[in-house]
């Protein structure tokens, strides 16, 4: 390895910076979790061990959230890692306008989060919105975009795809970029097809930053708040219900160690997903190397 | 790259125009709607062409120091990208170069520290802040920007450092170049894309972050999506003027995206590791 020893210097800044910033906030909600203590009650704050983690587990409306989110961040990721894939793959092949298209086709991560969704929550109006008006017209029907509760899970899916396909789009095209010519120029000429260039080069190669895509999107999915609480805040009935949305009620509410203690299953939630996904993807490689 | 094909350009076009509008037509309601009265946001038909108003913007700029507010947004982004990019360059480059035991492990709990909800971290966050004597100022979010946005950027930036050729990185240590050197003259021109990337997402984290602006921030310190979310009271949203608030707050991430896009083109492939 090149710069050996010296590797430690790089790391230590960061690592020291992030472990001492993040670390004991994380370390001071887990203790929070283990307590009673409700807001309105500041008298009575009793230490319980894990029985706020007792409770989450046999409540069926949280199971229920945990089923929600999970076919959320699901749906969500596979649309966009598809879309993202195709956009930067379009992207990398040189054509006109490239440049404004390139802007253009990210603007949607340059909206507040709040805005965007509450500017979807017109087009999506059930009797009033642009969407409908259309479709109505085009003999189409009205379809409660929102109040359904198979509809809603969808529309917060598309939503949700709609401000972070740039995102999966911009990481990958990235990655594109920096993939030597050279390799394609040589496999052109032994007479590879598009698809076996793709198949043989890109993937490998560009493997780790599309499972790094896919990772911060599915963390960040699962993580989602802003959308779905102004989209259908949960609804219809608990058709969208997702496990922050319950912690955010718990907070509301004033539940402190529950809340919190949704917050840590969360955690624990998501690296699992995390550690999963990288070991399905990273391992197998490995071992073909 | 490939054989050129006569056929390409109008397939680019089919497989873009369906994205675009897709990805357009919101911003683009949103960009009318500030030009428009409320009522005519739900006009049937609706109003494709109109004449516009800018009393939504009147009302923004001068009911809020939304200078104020910008300049605060301003400061706060850039601070966490310059942040998150240093950070992350030199750890991404550590992870990518210098292995040890546990090295794994590590690099994965990285990444931990970015999967906490954000609503669990505010509470202890807070009272962290308290004792350094931090809320209400800039260093104060800074701190907590930086903080969510270096995961991303280490790992982002391992994955792009990691195929830079090392055999010119070891000889340019051989001659005498610094480790420091090599990162900053072999491996960042070649991996400018990643770092491009990392730079928006940073940027971006600090610009749309909600939670612990209102939290963290009282009067000095608030940035534009507080102001934003004030928009939506308790009697509906104001529509005009939060898609106004929007267009405002959208308009220096297009000039950002415009300017680094010159570095995301294809990366110096240094022809000397050829074979």
């Amino acid at each position: 390895m090149a710069i050996g020893g010296a590797g430690r210097w790089f790391l230590l800044p960061g690592l020291i910076f992030l472990f001492v910033i993040d670390l004991i906030p994380l370390l001071y909600s887990a203790w929070i979790s283990l307590f009673n203590w409700w807001l309105i009650r500041p008298r009575d704050i009793r230490f319980v061990g894990l029985a706020n983690y007792v409770r989450l587990a046999g409540d069926p409306e949280f199971t229920r959230a945990v089923v929600v989110t999970t076919l959320f961040t699901t749906g969500a990721v596979v649309l966009e890692f598809l879309a993202g894939l195709g956009l930067a793959l379009l992207f990398a092949q040189p054509f006109r306008f490239l440049r404004t298209l390139r802007v253009l086709i990210l603007l949607p991560l340059f909206v507040v989060p709040v805005v965007g969704a509450t500017m979807w929550r017109v087009i999506f109006h059930p009797e009033m919105g642009v969407l409908n008006y259309y479709l109505a017209a085009l003999g189409l029907g009205r379809p409660p975009w929102l109040s359904d509760p198979k509809l809603a899970l969808v529309s917060i899916t598309l939503v949700d795809a709609w401000r972070t396909i740039p995102f999966m789009f911009l990481v990958i095209y990235a990655g594109l970029e920096v993939l030597p010519p050279e390799l394609f120029e040589a496999a052109a000429v032994d007479g590879a097809s598009g698809w076996q260039s793709f198949r043989y080069i890109t993937v490998p190669l560009l493997t780790y930053i599309m499972l790094l895509a896919v990772l911060i999107r599915a963390m960040d999915a699962f993580r989602e708040f802003d959308i779905i609480f102004v989209l259908t805040g949960g609804g219809p009935g608990t058709a969208t219900q997702t496990i922050q949305l319950l912690n955010y009620r718990a907070f509301g509410l004033g539940h402190m160690g529950e809340a919190n203690a949704i917050g840590i299953v969360t955690l624990i939630l998501v690296a699992l997903m995390c550690w999963v996904l990288l070991r399905a993807v990273l391992r197998p490689r490995a071992a073909a190397r | 790259m490939r054989r050129p094909s006569r056929l390409r350009a109008p397939l680019t076009a089919v497989a873009m125009l369906p994205v675009l509008a897709w990805t357009l037509f919101p911003i683009y309601w949103i960009t009318t709607a500030s030009f428009k009265t409320e009522l005519s946001l739900y006009a049937r038909p609706p109003q494709w062409f109109f004449t516009p108003i800018i009393d939504n913007y009147a009302r923004v700029l001068t009911n809020i120091p939304f200078a104020q507010y910008l300049k605060n947004s301003l400061v706060v982004a850039i601070g966490t990208t310059l942040g998150s990019l240093v950070l992350g360059m030199l750890a991404g480059y550590g992870f990518a170069r210098y292995r040890f035991r546990f090295s794994e492990a590590v690099r994965f709990l990285v990444l931990v520290m970015r999967m906490a909800p954000r609503a669990v971290l505010v509470v202890p966050y807070y009272l962290l802040m308290q004792r350094m004597g931090l809320l209400d100022t800039y260093t104060g979010l800074l701190i907590a920007y930086v903080s969510f946005a270096l995961p991303f950027s280490i790992w982002l930036l391992i994955g792009f450092f990691v195929d830079a050729p090392v055999d010119v990185e070891e000889a340019a240590l051989i001659d005498g170049c610094s480790p420091l050197g090599v990162l900053l003259r072999i491996v960042i021109p070649i991996a400018a894309p990643g770092l491009v990337v990392a730079a928006i997402f940073s940027f971006l984290v600090a610009w749309n972050e909600f939670l612990f602006a209102l939290i963290l921030s009282g009067v000095e310190a608030k940035t534009l999506p507080v102001v934003i979310a004030g928009l939506n009271t308790d009697a509906g949203p104001l529509y005009g003027e939060m898609s106004a608030a929007a267009v405002m707050v959208m308009l220096p991430n297009v000039v950002m995206t415009v300017v680094l896009q010159r570095y995301l083109v294809k990366g110096l492939t240094l022809g000397a590791v050829k074979g």
